[in-house]
């Protein structure tokens, strides 16, 4: 009996043994996993981006990306985040919308910098974007809901390019599992604290738009696919409480009225 | 790890075949049952219940075969439903799950390779009893009834 249950003993442990002694290669790198990865999410990111370009029209003002960028350009800074992973494309339209698409494209609507009432509100949505990005929402929740191999066959152009529109709108018009968002969201406060911009406005943003949910707001996208926008501003608030610091401004008033002004021309 | 012994007694002809018959059994659900571990364990179950009043070396057999099936079930459904997670749900592939599927591989082969060797041993008639498998087995396995 003793030699049977030593024996078995030892076999467990001859399995986990050998589970762990594997574990100490990285074979991740050694089957090139993130390689494979990285490369279908670049051509995933060029293709759902091409769409946005052929059917939206881009917004290339210098006066208009550059302010923009200047805000990115600061919460990558102050975050460590790859500023150049980063990229800002700005579309000409009304709705009240931003997104981020594989690959680090980021989507902002002229349509969300006109409605935003100071620039702490746009660069907590930026914020709230960027966290997306780097917690690498975009690529689960692709592969949640369409699956991998429908993805991979996309990037080989074998996956019709009316598959390729649907997930790009279902991109920018569906929001992400509730704990992903939420997780955005604080990654957000954190990116705006270290980044010295008050995420404040931020909260009072959600709470803002949260009480127009039930006008009728054609032009909320990013508020009616970000729902419980009143419980979101509240546990912002409740989570920036107790980290008061010093903020000041990205651009002068100015600069943010200049624009506006340029965006509703 | 396995060891070749003298059995009780000299089994027959059609003994020996009931009890080869009992490791085939779990072979073939292997090629059947890749993707779901569990139809191994139902294949050698539904054996093992058929031969459950055959004689002690057909029944010593088929105990020995669903043992090594149970133990393989807890490897490889966990390495499935790890699978199963990944595709589906938000967790990514990780060295500790390739070392992991690694790991549950070369069991899964060493105990291929064992069944092979033992269902054409006790096709002769020759008694094949396993590190902790045979002890199990055997304390598990009672001659009298």
């Amino acid at each position: 009996m003793k030699k049977t249950i030593i024996q078995g003993a030892i076999s467990i442990l001859l399995f986990f043994g050998t589970w762990v002694a594997l574990t100490k290669i990285d074979w991740v790198t050694v089957f090139k996993v993130q390689k494979v990865t990285d490369k279908t999410e670049e051509k995933l990111g060029n293709l759902f981006w091409e769409i946005f370009q052929r059917t939206e029209k881009e917004n290339k003002n210098p006066f208009v990306v550059n302010s923009i960028d200047s805000i990115v350009t600061r919460i990558c800074t102050a975050n460590k985040i790859d500023r150049e992973f980063i990229k800002v494309h700005i579309l000409n339209k009304d709705d009240i919308n931003a997104f981020a698409l594989p690959n680090g494209h980021l989507i902002v609507y002229s349509g969300l910098i006109i409605n935003s009432d100071n620039q702490e509100e746009l660069s907590g949505v930026i914020c709230h974007e960027i966290a997306h990005i780097n917690l690498n929402h975009v690529m689960k929740k692709l592969v949640k809901e369409i699956g991998l191999s429908v993805l991979i066959s996309m990037t080989t152009g074998n996956g019709g390019s009316e598959i390729v529109k649907e997930t790009a709108k279902m991109l920018s018009s569906s929001a992400f599992d509730r704990s992903l968002e939420k997780e955005a969201d604080i990654k957000a406060v954190d990116y705006l604290i270290k980044a010295k911009i008050n995420p404040e406005p931020f909260a009072d943003f959600l709470f803002k738009l949260s009480d127009k949910e039930n006008e009728a707001t054609k032009y909320l996208t990013w508020i009616s696919t970000h729902p419980d926008s009143k419980e979101r501003a509240e546990y912002i608030i409740e989570y920036c409480k107790d980290k008061k610091s010093l903020y000041t401004g990205v651009m002068t008033t100015e600069t943010w009225d200049k624009l506006k002004e340029k965006l509703n021309e | 790890m396995i060891n070749v012994k003298q059995f009780n007694y000299e089994p027959g002809e059609h003994e020996a075949e009931a009890a080869s018959n009992s490791y085939l059994m779990s072979l073939i659900a292997i090629i059947v049952g890749l993707p779901l571990p569990i139809i191994n364990l139902i294949a050698t179950l539904i054996f093992y219940i058929g031969n459950r009043k055959g004689t002690y070396f057909v029944r010593w057999h088929c105990t020995q075969a669903l043992l090594s099936q149970l133990s393989m079930l807890f490897i490889n459904s966990f390495g499935f439903w790890w699978t199963i997670s990944i595709i589906f749900t938000d967790e990514n592939i990780s060295s500790n799950y390739i070392a992991y599927i690694i790991a549950a591989l070369i069991f899964n082969i060493t105990e291929f390779i064992v069944t092979i060797y033992t269902a054409i041993k006790t096709r002769k008639g020759i008694h094949v009893e396993w590190w902790f498998y045979g002890n199990l087995t055997t304390l598990i396995c009672k001659s009298g009834i």
